[in-house]
């Protein structure tokens, strides 16, 4: 009998769907691997069977009950998130307890002293060895991690549970206990859930595997009948419809950015060379140090060793500032966060990049500004009803257009992309695809191209380096190879496209 | 389907950027309020629009507004310096101090009183910017020890027998316009144009926007941050002595209620609390508007007493239309 089953479920957002007839079994005392890129549904799918999205069609059955209809069944499924939903300020006996009604914890008056003996079984059940008194925050994460499963499964006696990528910031031991404590949940017939991008340990741990791709489950079975070769070619599809390419076509150039043994917080012995006059992209998983290796090349973070030389001198990690002035611009993945000024207008924002162009004596000419920005807006094809509407009310990729515009002002010689086509429309992509192809043809700029999506990588670069949990897994001419093989170097299977 | 997002968000961005050139004109708009109230006085009180009394709203508005005017670079920016009321009278006593019992040449006074406004500012600033304390708990602790210093000094006496020669900054007129009012003309210009028209005030309201996306930019943060905190210190302590000029007596109880108006004049005047958005010239006209306010209550006779009430509520009014407003913005988008 099954546990838990979603049959036929649809999810869509206004333009996306995010799941398109999903069906899927957890059976009892089975641990299920769910795998699949980014932005493949898998978090959708999470959010659905525990009852956070209700789907647009199909059901959810919890333990023969359709939970759509008796919602209270979803508490039976319990969901342990990447980051961790604890109090940190308060002890882990009343972490694990809250709320005290719900636990069984009653009465008005509640110790800690009753609290903290009540804790001890739960947390000698889940291997937790600290103390129920200490507070949570001075716990290590893989404590707090175990602690939030334990919270879970005591008091909202959930029968499925939820863990979602849980090894990303563990070391070995901590996995292995972790994996312990899973295999042990299996055996007293509860059902697991676990997300992850690491093929080994999907292997280590799993009974039952179901991939994802673009909202759609694109294959689900026992572990034992799909090879490491075939779960690979499912994530990332075999027949890549690439449509037009915007790899840049000129010869490329002379070294412009070289870096040594480069190693940094959450990354480690970073080698690479960019050339004039091509698009070298960067595969990752999330969390895999990308964005790392690039905000400290830009002197945003601190390095911890390594060599860098740009432009034929050796280059001291700095700050943003002398990075900008020696021609290294770092485009932000985050643009609401990093990168735009919100508030302001479309002038301002780029008033603010070129303020040395702008301003005479002490003050700035808004007339230069305006004539600025207008050249932008032209040259880039940004739409925008006039120059001085607030740079919100822009979409993304016009947004992304006036940041790549301004930054282009100060004629830099290395740019950084960081997820430049995150959430912007088809048609817009197209166009940033070709404003980077052509600073890499006529202004002979180098660009360093980081993304998740394997499709914009492969069209764009003309080389891509792999990167798997802060270290360098593979380097591919993309004219000579497939996605599988670069898919295989990000979620860390090593030599799986040599069998 | 793509497509049809685009499509959709531009309807909508089309409908919005309309609502947007309303509010856009924010200051065009609180200038029409103080127009309306202007001409609302006039039909309550018939001595209200005299050239006498106009006088005595400019002198009474000079001094909480040159200290908006600071408070209002500290909003842009995202922050809020509640203790520059006390940095106002401490620098008030110092000076008079400075003239009555040291006896210095009272224009030298009042330009170390002036440094020492800008020290108090750089304290509060790096405490805030430097050991990273929340501004509104640090400028309330420091609101105790500049008021205690004061204080201290003076046992709560006031300094009489303040010289003279400076009494005109004050007390006086330069064709009709009483001088503290034109201080604060000249003041509101420069940090206008300080914050409209050069990099260090653009620099302002992209910290007040998006501080990551300023240090991303290469801007010194905390350096213009503790820079605004002097220039909100340097204002309180200009205000503090203009105010000991006007009274010929240095008070200790001077700037004492001045915090609450640094605050709702830019916030009337479209200042937002979350920081990055608004104009100095609305504070300006904000604290006009609640100079206004207060005479009228004064010309028709209300009891005095009601003016806290009254003031009080046109904060709580004003916070709540940037708050609707911001809400409605948010919804939008």
């Amino acid at each position: 009998m099954a546990l838990l089953k979603a049959q036929g479920v649809v999810k869509t957002f206004p333009g996306v769907v995010a799941l398109n007839n999903v069906n899927l079994t957890i059976r009892p005392g089975t641990i299920h691997c769910i795998l699949g890129e980014n932005g493949a549904g898998k978090s959708t799918l999470v959010k659905v069977l525990t009852g956070v999205y209700v789907p647009d069609k199909g059901e959810v059955i919890i333990d023969g009950d359709n939970a759509l209809q008796h919602p209270q069944s979803f508490s039976k499924v319990a969901y342990v998130p990447q980051e961790l939903s604890l109090f940190p300020e308060m002890t882990v006996a009343e972490n694990l307890f809250m709320p005290f009604a719900k636990s069984g914890i009653n009465g008005a008056l509640v110790t800690g002293a009753r609290l903290n003996q009540a804790a001890l079984p739960h947390l000698e059940r889940f291997h937790i060895e600290v103390s129920p008194r200490a507070l949570v925050k001075n716990i290590s994460i893989s404590e707090q991690q175990l602690l939030q499963i334990a919270r879970a499964l005591t008091n909202r006696s959930a029968e499925v549970l939820i863990l979602d990528e849980p090894t990303t910031s563990l070391t070995e031991q901590e996995t292995e206990r972790l994996f312990r404590i899973v295999r042990r949940l299996k055996d007293e017939k509860h059902s697991v859930v676990f997300i992850s991008h690491k093929l080994e340990e999907i292997y280590a741990l799993g009974d039952e595997i179901t991939v994802m791709r673009n909202g759609e489950q694109v294959a689900s079975a026992p572990i034992g009948e799909m090879t490491q070769r075939q779960l690979i070619v499912h994530m990332s599809g075999r027949d890549f419809d690439l449509d037009e390419t915007f790899r840049p076509e000129s010869p490329r150039g002379k070294p412009l950015l070289e870096v040594k043994n480069l190693s940094g917080s959450g990354f480690q012995d970073i080698d690479f060379t960019l050339y004039e006059g091509e698009i070298l992209g960067f595969a990752g998983l999330i969390g895999a140090g990308r964005s790392e290796i690039m905000q400290t090349i830009f002197g945003f973070l601190p390095e911890k060793s390594g060599e860098v030389t740009l432009n034929g001198k050796r280059w001291k990690f700095r700050d943003t500032n002398a990075s900008m002035k020696n021609g290294l611009v770092y485009l932000p993945e985050e643009r609401k966060h990093h990168g735009i000024l919100p508030l302001l207008s479309v002038r301002q924002n780029i008033g603010i990049s070129v303020l040395g162009e702008t301003t005479k004596g002490f003050l700035i000419s808004s007339a230069k500004e305006a004539e600025i920005a207008r050249q932008i807006i032209t040259l880039y094809e940004v739409k925008t009803s006039s120059d001085e509407k607030r740079i919100v009310f822009l979409s993304g990729g016009n947004q992304q257009k006036i940041i790549i515009g301004r930054n282009m002002r100060g004629q830099p010689k290395v740019l950084i992309f960081d997820e430049p086509t995150k959430g912007i429309d088809v048609k817009t992509k197209a166009d940033i695809y070709r404003i980077m192809k052509e600073l890499a043809e006529r202004e002979r700029v180098g660009i360093i191209l980081v993304s998740s999506e394997m499709k914009e990588l492969l069209r764009c670069s003309n080389r891509v380096v792999a990167v798997y949990h802060g270290r360098k897994t593979g380097e591919f001419d993309t004219g000579t190879t497939s996605a599988p093989e670069i898919v295989s170097a990000i979620i860390g299977a090593e030599g799986v496209h040599h069998g | 389907m793509a497509n049809t997002i685009a499509e959709s968000n531009d309807t909508r961005l089309a409908s919005q950027s309309m609502l947007r050139s309303l509010l856009a004109n924010q200051i065009a708009g609180v200038f029409g309020i103080l127009i309306v109230m202007i001409i609302v006085s006039h039909f309550l009180s018939p001595t209200f629009l005299t050239g006498y009394n106009l006088t005595i709203i400019m002198r009474a508005l000079a001094f909480a507004g040159i200290v908006a005017l600071g408070q209002c670079l500290l909003l842009i920016l995202g922050e809020l310096d509640l203790s520059i009321g006390a940095i106002a009278g401490l620098c008030a006593v110092v000076g008079g101090m400075l003239m009555v019992q040291a006896k210095i040449d009272p224009f030298m006074a009042f330009a170390i009183c002036l440094l020492l406004g800008v020290l108090c500012g750089f304290i509060n600033g790096m405490l805030i910017a430097g050991l990273r304390l929340n501004a509104l708990v640090a400028t309330i602790g420091m609101t105790g020890i500049y008021a205690g210093i004061n204080l201290v000094a003076t046992q709560g006496r006031a300094i009489t027998g303040i010289p003279q020669s400076i009494l005109f900054l004050g007390k006086g007129d330069i064709a009709g316009i009483p001088v503290p009012f034109m201080f604060l003309i000249a003041v509101a210009i420069i940090i206008t144009v300080v914050a409209l028209c050069t990099p260090f005030g653009r620099y302002i309201y992209a910290i007040g926007n998006n501080r990551e996306a300023a240090q991303m930019l290469g801007i010194k943060v905390n350096k213009v941050r503790v820079i605004c905190f002097m220039i909100a210190g340097l204002l309180a302590s200009l205000a503090g002595m203009l105010m000991v000029a006007r009274l010929g007596s240095a008070q200790p109880s001077i700037g004492n209620v001045w915090v609450m108006a640094s605050i709702a004049a830019p916030v009337i005047g479209g200042v937002a609390t979350t920081g990055g958005v608004g104009n100095p010239l609305g504070a300006l006209i904000g604290a006009a508007i609640i100079g206004v306010i207060e005479n009228v209550i004064v010309l028709l006779g209300v009891s005095p007493y009601w003016q806290t009430i009254v003031s009080g509520a046109i904060v709580v009014l004003a916070i709540s239309f940037d708050s609707i407003h911001r809400n409605f913005m948010k919804k939008g988008s």
